[in-house]
Parts: structure tokens; sequence; C-alpha cells
């Protein structure tokens, strides 16, 4: 650890001193309409409206999908992409904190959003949410709840909603990188949406369990009926129509199209860069990402979840793969072919389309949570992996070393288990550690299924603080101690056994 | 106390390498396995703990059937001991492991009963210094001796050799011979399949000569050695091993010709003397030769049935007599080392499709 501590250092310093550097002045375009933007890139959330919408009309424009909205506006920050296409209040919501950019004047169009049900199904409680919303419209809390999350978003707290626990809770997917509809502040969920969906569970007297996901996994999710309902400033469009049920809109919005403020007709140009030490710089990084709003905490249950996930997968695909492997040289050739299809599947299949495949559709009528449905699949996928290892190093173990075992009088089973498995084991160990450290980060992407990970709290957190850096160093450092601590520990085992 | 009849093996490639075998081995009995390679001599000795399943007839040991399904073969195996060619002793254990993993997990034993005989029997083969040693750090003779006393701990009635002597280097062959002896005089029951002639003829009660797939002749080591009854087993038994060695110049490598025929005399057990002899008719035969006027191959003739050594040299027949011209001598001496350590010596002249040659043998005299 220690010999590796200094370069990294370095390393970090350098690229904060990158990052703070002054950019050279230059002749810059000034961008009026969205027809100066022909030939030059845009970001846009993944499956949104105006994606579809800039596409179509706007052929010659470059359209850069990015997963959640704040890295939608990062891209525009750090000059990725010219200008971004966004929902007015996410757009304005983000401005308030990146400072130079601007938008052009002229909207591109407005959109309602609703919340989803499935297809025909749970029509009962949609038609719930409209009377409700009906009724809140009339009533003006929703103008509170409106004012509290559009005007005072940063200092809003969510009011106490007390909720029966006894009840069916309503299982609702939702995308908490969105503020100041969705987002996690403080460890929890909140939001206008997150108030008003939590509002609708006390007028119908349930609880809810919230599933928070990719935004391009909700309605998937929602189709596979592991949800109820969907909370995730999803706007109401006809395509999306056809495949769910939207409730009344509850949000209107418009679209803006948002530029650096170099590039603005207006030249307000008041850019943000500070003079800070760069000592100081990591210090405001280190307070405004894992200290401001108790964020270690939700750091820690992510890494928690991150060493869960891997060691469950890795015992299970240990105890998988010794099955497989013995199938795989067993005398029967139907075991064997079986074994060997089970092998050449999970090793031919990212395990990112297998780990949507179990979640959306095997697991998908199931009450089995997210965490288990990633355990089972990096156990699977592993399992295919240290099959081949244990083979192989079995297979390394001289055939007189078994022939002297029965001939001294032990039964197969005996010789295996005293002579053959102890060397296999030496053999095997180097490699198995490799692969172990490989599963620890290949864990990184059950975000895809809502499961709050340390990957995906670093999303969390960028969404929040418009920091990368910071959080992705800190994510990468903390996936290396755990990589560490998993190797030390085989390592450990390895001594003993010996 | 083992009955095999009719016992045949056949390779799933078709191959067919035991035939028929019949044979009887009694309880003390010491029986040698020998024959050319690849007559089913290794398989043979598997098929009797059934380390290869035979294809058919059948084997009774202590009047349990060995192919029946009732039979506890793992637990008929701890009573028939096996040492491999290989040695195969556990490499993941020290040798004090080795010799107390059958008794402590098979036989039951307590760690301290196990231990306190595999002292006994690490003393017995001569490694008692070893017993912390794991199977890495020893020589191939070492090996196999803690592989002997692997079987002794098992107790077992009967021990099975195969080939314990094939892998080893010459050097290490008779410190294995020597324990496998002291067994034989202790009255153990054992079946052995070796190449070593004379250690077969010394060691054994009784020789299986294999052939063909069949227990072709058997007796006693006289009756085997001494009068064979049948053809195939006279040309084994009478067959010759040499060593040759071609000289073409004066300048030729003479510690390569010493090396090579000390490993030749070591290979076949010829004593401590014999080979000094060796040596030392070589070295005076090649001075009474000149070397310049032609090659000159030479070649060392071993006889393993009447243990006689002979040394023979082919050479241009341009080179005048060694034998017969004494007077043209260059040196008395050697002539005299000579004649001192024949019995007989003969000279020849033969003809060859490339000119006649004259071949001059030296008959080794017996000690």
């Amino acid at each position: 650890m220690k010999g590796i501590t200094k370069p990294f250092v370095c390393l970090l310093l350098c690229m904060l001193a990158a990052c703070g550097a002054k950019q050279e002045a230059e002749q810059l375009p000034v961008y009026r309409t969205l027809d100066d933007l022909n030939g030059r890139k845009v970001a846009a959330l993944t499956g949104c409206f105006q994606e579809a919408i800039i596409e179509k009309e706007y052929p010659e424009v470059e359209v850069l999908r990015i997963d959640n909205a704040a890295d939608v506006v990062q891209a525009l920050a750090t000059k990725r992409c010219e200008a971004v296409v966004l929902d007015d209040y996410i757009f304005l919501y983000h401005s308030q904190t990146v400072k130079g950019l601007d938008y052009l004047e002229k909207p591109l169009v407005t959109a309602t959003m609703g919340f989803c049900f499935g297809k025909n199904k749970n029509v009962e409680l949609r038609l719930k949410f409209n009377d409700f919303l009906a009724k809140i419209k009339a009533d003006g809390t929703y103008d509170e709840i409106y004012d509290r999350w559009m005007y005072h978003a940063n200092e809003a707290e969510m009011p106490d909603i007390p909720l029966p626990q006894d009840a069916e809770p309503i299982r609702i997917a939702t995308c908490s990188t969105s503020p100041p509809l969705d987002f996690i502040r403080n460890g929890k969920l909140v939001g206008f949406d997150i108030e008003l969906a939590t509002r609708f569970a006390q007028y119908v007297g349930r609880p809810i369990e919230w599933s928070d996901m990719n935004f391009a996994s909700v309605i998937p999710a929602l189709i596979s009926g592991k949800h109820d309902m969907i909370v995730a400033a999803v706007n109401i469009t006809p395509a999306r129509a056809e495949a769910i049920d939207f409730s009344d809109p509850y949000f209107e919005c418009g679209s803006l199209i948002g530029i650096r403020a170099e590039n603005s007709a207006k030249q307000a140009a008041e850019t943000n860069v500070g003079g800070k030490g760069i000592l100081q710089g990591v210090k405001d990084s280190f307070y405004l990402n894992v200290i401001e709003e108790d964020r270690y905490l939700m750091i820690w249950n992510g890494l928690k979840l991150t060493a869960l996930i891997s060691l469950l997968a890795a015992l299970l695909g240990t105890l998988l793969g010794a099955i497989v492997c013995w199938m795989r040289m067993s005398r029967h050739a139907s075991l064997r072919s079986v074994a060997s299809l089970y092998i050449s599947v999970m090793r031919g299949t990212p395990v990112l389309v297998l780990l949507m495949l179990m979640f959306y559709v095997v697991f998908a009528g199931t009450t089995i949570d997210a965490v288990t449905v990633s355990i089972i699949t990096f156990g699977m996928n592993f399992a295919a992996y240290v099959s081949e290892m244990f083979r192989s190093s079995i297979e390394s173990v001289d055939r007189g070393q078994a022939e002297a075992g029965v001939a001294l009088g032990f039964t197969p089973v005996q010789t295996f288990f005293h002579i053959v498995m102890p060397q296999a084991f030496k053999q095997v160990l180097p490699v198995y550690k490799g692969e172990l450290i490989s599963l620890i980060k290949m864990t990184s992407i059950v975000g895809y299924i809502a499961v709050q990970d340390l990957t995906k709290v670093s999303d969390i957190i960028r969404s929040r603080t418009f920091d990368a850096f910071f959080p992705l160093l800190m994510v990468a450092l903390l996936y290396f101690i755990l990589a560490w601590i998993f190797a030390s520990v085989l390592d450990f085992i390895g001594k003993k056994a010996r | 106390m083992i009955q095999v009849t009719h016992l045949k093996k056949t390779y799933s490639n078709g191959l067919e390498v035991l035939r028929d075998v019949n044979a009887t081995i009694q309880k003390g009995e010491v029986i040698s396995i020998i024959g050319p390679s690849g007559t089913g001599k290794s398989t043979f000795l598997r098929c009797l703990n059934l380390l290869e399943r035979p294809s058919g007839g059948s084997i009774v040991v202590d009047g349990q059937d060995l192919m029946s399904s009732k039979t506890n073969v793992p637990h008929l195996r701890q009573k028939m001991g096996m040492v491999f060619q290989n040695f195969n002793l556990f490499n993941h254990m020290s040798i004090m492991d080795n010799l107390c993993i059958g008794p402590v997990k098979l036989l039951g034993k307590s760690r301290k009963e196990a231990e306190q005989r595999a002292i006994e029997l690490l003393e017995m083969v001569g490694l008692a210094e070893k017993a912390k040693a794991m199977p890495s750090q020893l020589s191939g003779g070492q090996k196999q001796r803690i592989a002997i006393a692997r079987c002794l701990s098992m107790e077992p009635e009967i021990i099975l050799f195969d080939e314990p002597t094939s892998a080893l280097d010459p050097t290490m062959v008779s410190e294995v011979l020597g324990v496998i002896r002291s067994l034989a005089q202790q009255g153990m029951t054992m079946v052995i399949v070796t190449h070593e002639m004379r250690f077969a003829r010394d060691v054994s009660t009784r020789i299986f000569y294999m052939d063909q797939g069949i227990v072709y002749e058997e007796g006693t080591p006289e009756e085997i050695f001494e009068h064979p009854q049948k053809e195939r087993t006279r040309v084994f038994i009478n067959r010759i091993r040499d060593y040759c060695y071609s000289i073409h110049s004066p300048k030729y490598d003479l510690y390569q010709l010493q090396a090579g025929m000390m490993q030749f005399c070591q290979r076949y057990f010829l004593s401590q003397p014999v080979q000094f002899r060796v040596q030392l008719l070589t070295e005076e035969v090649l001075q009474l030769v000149p070397l310049d006027k032609g090659e000159v191959d030479l070649a060392l003739r071993y006889s393993e049935k009447n243990e006689t050594v002979s040394l023979e040299l082919l050479m241009p027949v341009g080179i005048v007599s060694v034998l017969k011209d004494k007077s043209r001598q260059p040196d008395e001496l050697s002539m005299s080392i000579v004649e001192g350590l024949c019995s007989a010596m003969t000279e020849v002249v033969e003809d060859y499709p490339e000119g006649p040659r004259v071949r001059v043998q030296f008959e080794l005299a017996k000690i």
C-alpha cells in the first residue's frame, strides 16, 4: 500500500491542477437558435422525448445520449458538447449550482408528466391517483408542494407524512437523479414527485416500497410486473402511452436548449474560475461530497452492499462452480455436455445483459429483491469461470497421486478430498484470486437494477454536487481497498491451508 | 492367497494386452514377473488390485471374488500394498504425513500410534532423519524407499511392486533393491514386475515369464534361468546386453567412453571389482591398438544368463595382428596385463560389404 500512495497523490494533485487551469481565450461562436447548432454536439437524456424531436427536426445535430441529468449538465460545463436539451425546471435547478450557463430564449416544446402504471393493470390505483390529484389541486396542497420544490429546493424539507405499515405496499420505481422532482438528500429520497407520491400513499392508506434505478430501466421494470407504478418525472408521449398507462398530467414543463454563457448572445459571461489553492480545493470537495448531508452514511452503505454482493456471489459461484466442474469431469456424456453448454453460454453473454434478463424476465413475477438477483447472477457468471479453473487445476495433479491414494485403500471420493483437492487448491489459488477481484469490480453495474451500490452512490452524489472528479476517484479508491482486503483474506486462507 | 483364472484385459482401443492369464500366489511367496516390454506385466499387476478393470476371467483374493459387486474393494486394497514406478508420494505432505494418512484415516489408529510406527518403518528403510522433509527434497531412491514404507504403514499382507527401479538412476537402484531384499527375508509376500534379472533370480521363490499376453512359463529361478523349457523364454534369458562405442581418431573422448561403460556396468549390477577390471582392460587394449589407421568399433558385452563380460574390437585388416604377432608389440607390459585379465582371447577376420575386418574378442576372467 505504502509504495503506491505517493505516485497516486501526485497524480491526483496534477489532475486537480489541470482542472483549475484557465482555458485559453479564443473566438467563440454565438448561438441564437437551434439552427446555429447544426453539425454540433447536443447532449440529452437517454430516452427523453426531446431527443426524438431533435433527431427528427434537426437531423444534422449530433445527439449525445447521457443517462442522468446532472451528467448532461456536466457535459455542457466541461465542453464535451455545445448545448443540451433538458426539461426547463431541471436545467434551471442545475444552473443554480453550475455557473456559467445560459439558455436560448425560445423553448422547444412543452410537455406534461404523469405517473405510470402497467398497461390495463392497477387501473383502480390509477383512477384513485387522478381523484387524489384533482383533490389536492382544488384544496391548495398542490401549490404548496410546487412552491416548496420548484423555488426552494435547496433548503426545502420533506414534511413528515406518516404511512400505515401493515397494508400491502405500493411498489414504486423511481430514478433519484432528477432533482428537484426526485433526488436524494441526507440519504433519503426527496423531491416534488416523491412528496406527491407519499401523500398519495397516505391517501390510499398503504406504505411504499421504493426502488431507485436508472431512468432507462424504470419502464421495463414496470412492464415486467416488478412494480405497481413509476414516479420518475416521466414525460407523457404517445409512444410510451402504447406500452404503459399514464395518470392525468401532474406537472407541466417546457424544454430548454442550454448553452454555455460564453456562447450566449447576452454575453453575460460570468465564469466560475476560482483561485482556490489545491489543498483547499480537495478539502472543499471532501466536505461537499462526503460530509455534507451525511453522505458518508450513503457511501458506507453502498460499500457494504458492494462487499455483500461480491462475497455472497463468490461463495455461491464457488459452490456452483464446483458442481459444474464435477459435471464437466463426469463420466456421463450428457452431464459433460450440459456443463460445457452452461460454461459457454455464461462466458459468451455480457454479464450486464444477463443481469437485466434475470431481473426483468426470469425473476420478473417473483418477490425476490434486486440484491438477491444480483448475487444469483454474479454467482452464476463466476461459477462458469471458476469451474474451468477448478478443472484445469485438478487435471494438473498427476494421475499417479490419485492412483496411489486408491491403491492405499481410499475410496475415490476420499482420494479426491485427501489427496487431489489439497494439491489442486494450491494451484488454483492465484487465478481464483484474480477472478474474485474482477468479480468485485464487475458488481459496479448493479445500479441498473436499482441496487444502491458504491458506483450508484457515486452517481447520486455527482448528480447533487456536480463534482465528477472527487466522487469517482473516491469510489475507485474504495474499490481498490475492497479488492485488496478480499485478496488478503484469500492469501491468509491459502497460508492457513498449507 | 490370490487365485487368477482366465484373466483377460482388452483396452478400449481394441488392444488385447492380457489374453488368458492363470496364476496362483501363495502366502510367503516372492514372485518376480519378467518378460519383454509390452507383454502386459504391469497390466497384470494393476489388475490384481483393480487399478485396471479386467475384461474377463476372475481374481479371487482370500476367497473373495474381486469382480463381484459385493466385494469391498477399497478394504481389500488396504491389505494389498502397491509400489509404483514413479513413487507417487503425496507431494503436498511431509514424509511423516505420507506415512500416517493411511493408518489414521483408514485403520483408525491414533496419530501418536501412527507416528510411532512410521518412525520404526523409516528406520527400517534407513530414512528416519527425513521424517520432516517434503517429497520434493528427496532423491529418487529415497522416494521409492519412502513409498515402500508407506505401503508397510498399512500393514499389508502382500505388496505389489510395479517396476520399482525403472525410473531410478543406476546409482540408486541398489538402495531400493536392498530394502525389497530385506522384506523378502522377513517373509513378506510380494509380486515384483522387474527388469533386473539378477535381482529376480536372487530374491524370488518363483518366476513368471510373461509373453504374448499370458504367463508363458513359470518356475523356480533355477528352472527359468538355467533350464528354460520353451523357446521364447530361452531367447529372452540368453539375450546379450551390449554397449558400443566407435573410435574415429586417436583424439577420441576417453571420458565419455569410460562413463558410458560404467553406466552400463551399473545397470546390470556388475560388481565394483568387475567394473574396475572392465575399465583397466579397455585402457590397456586401446594401448595395443593403433587408432590412426581407421575406425575402431568397440563393444562391451554382457550375458545375463552366464554373467560373462567380454570386450570386442572390430578393426581394419591393415592393423597388425594384436594377439599373434607378439614381437611387434610396442608395449609388453600392456599385453601382459591384458593376458592376466582375460580368460580367453580370439581373433578372426570377417567379411563385410565394405571389406574384411578383424574381430578381436577378450573375455574377462571371472573373479
